[in-house]
């Protein structure tokens, strides 16, 4: 079955590979392509150069680093299918550009995976199997094996020497400083490869999914998108339009996590969503270590 | 605890408080008319003041609250500390200051005998420092030492303990 969903996947590659492509160079229809190949009609729209006309809507709040300057990139709106930005943003670099430590990122990823593990396994012992408490027959002049038990390891139906025992947790914790890093390699990941879009609001005008789809594919932002949003409250629109879709999801900022980075194409951040992740991101860079658990008052949370 | 929870039952409760006799006299009665009150009902014409909460002690306990964050580093400090020079120096790496505002030089001690010193937050060309750093301990000590540069983490080992040596020369550049 596997097999088949790859050659179905695959074909669907081929074809738009070979509608994109000139016609003499046409793909032999028996080329098996990779499933993860990235769809060439992707076009990468260049970096902002520095002379733009468009208006910078938010620049950082906290300073920078005398050695480092602001990441500059276009602002969009839903509410229009045009692919006209409506300006630009500054984002902080030791958010959104820092280092791709790709081993972190993996640790996370493995952390979220693990940590919420239990396994149930479990199998019975020699002592726990039902029976075998007799020895089977004496120890001498019988002419077979000496036994104990008919439940012993060695017997057909008997327990498990080493087997797995009992509920078995896996729960271990990633230092905090090393899962904020996660996120910043993350959002600095998504940056650069350009699968993270900004977005003034989330209004769009209807609640239906298939403006959604459409917007999302006119955009060319990707098979998968997750929408981050700051606040307790979404607008309606938004939300019934991603309730029926498997790929689009909408997400609020506490919840930004890396498993769900990796697993989407596209990220979509609202300008508020910008501002909340780099105060909570960067306060990890300056803070103390904790004389009490940070969930209790400090003078300046 | 026991008489709190006796008295919770309803029905036991005004048998309770009638033996004990602490409902404030009806006007019609004997304690009333030999001229008895408890102490803790007012008298006639006596009015008490009523129970308001006050939060100027507040600020008592908020004091002793303590920030979260480091605070930026002052100017002149009678410690010895040197602040960071307010623009960069003009080479083609960075080493940044830790959170406390110290140069990030530390040392390590391993089996007893192996001695390492690390510069951490490198940003830029690690390699170049490595250049530098080695230049200068050579001229220090005359001896070439073995550094180990991983550009993953950013960090520069060598071995040997120069710490304060390192530390001094890297404020000298003024990072």
């Amino acid at each position: 079955m596997l097999r088949f969903t790859v050659v179905f996947c695959a074909r669907g590659v081929t074809k738009r590979c070979v509608s994109s492509l000139a016609g003499e160079s046409a793909v032999p229809p028996n080329l098996l392509l990779p499933t993860n190949l990235v769809d060439p009609s992707r076009h990468r729209r260049p970096a902002p150069p520095p002379d733009t006309a468009l208006p910078i809507l938010r620049s950082c709040d906290t300073s920078l680093p005398a050695h480092l300057s602001p990441v500059r990139t276009w602002v969009q709106t839903l509410m229009n299918p045009s692919d006209e930005p409506l300006g630009l943003t500054e984002l902080h670099p030791d958010v959104f550009a820092v280092p791709p430590r790709l081993d972190i990122l993996h640790q996370v990823e493995i952390w979220q995976k693990n940590f919420k593990r239990i396994s149930h396994a479990k199998t019975k012992v020699r002592s726990e199997v039902r029976g075998g408490g007799r020895k089977p027959w004496r120890q001498k002049g019988s002419g077979r094996a000496r036994h104990g038990s008919i439940r012993s390891p060695l017997w057909r139906g008997g327990g498990v020497s080493h087997g797995p025992r009992g509920p078995t947790s896996y729960y271990y914790m990633l230092p905090m400083k090393v899962r904020v890093m996660g996120l910043k390699v993350a959002l600095s990941s998504k940056l650069a490869q350009d699968y993270l879009h900004i977005v003034d609001s989330l209004d769009i005008p209807t609640p239906d999914p298939q403006y959604l789809t459409e917007l999302i594919k006119q955009k060319h932002w990707g098979q998968s998108v997750l929408i981050v949003d700051v606040g307790e409250e979404f607008p309606e629109n938004i939300l019934k339009a991603t309730e029926e879709l498997k790929t689009v999801n909408i997400i609020p900022a506490m919840g930004l996590n890396v498993h769900s980075m990796l697993k989407h194409e596209s990220l979509i951040l609202t300008l508020e969503t910008v501002r909340f992740l780099e105060e909570k991101l960067l306060w990890h860079d300056v803070r103390f270590s904790p004389l009490y658990p940070f969930k209790l008052p400090y003078s300046d949370i | 605890m026991s008489v709190s929870v006796c008295l919770r039952c309803s029905g036991l409760r005004g048998a309770v408080w009638s033996a004990l006799r602490l409902r404030p006299p009806a006007p019609g009665s004997p304690c009333a008319a030999a001229g008895l009150r408890l102490f803790s009902a007012p008298a006639p014409g006596e009015t008490r003041p009523s129970i308001e909460e006050s939060t100027a002690e507040y600020k008592f306990v908020e004091r002793l609250i303590p920030p979260s964050k480091v605070r930026h580093g002052a100017g002149k400090v009678s410690t010895g500390w040197v602040p960071p020079s307010p623009s960069p120096p003009d080479l083609p790496y960075m080493i940044r200051r830790s959170r406390m505002h110290n140069i990030p030089v530390y040392t390590d001690v391993t089996h007893g005998n192996r001695l390492i010193t690390i510069v951490r937050k490198v940003e830029g060309d690690i390699w170049a420092l490595e250049k530098d750093v080695k230049a200068f301990l050579k001229d220090v000590t005359g001896k070439d030492l073995p550094t180990q540069v991983n550009e993953v983490t950013m960090t520069l080992k060598v071995k040997g303990h120069f710490d304060r040596e390192l530390k001094e020369w890297l404020l000298n550049k003024g990072f």
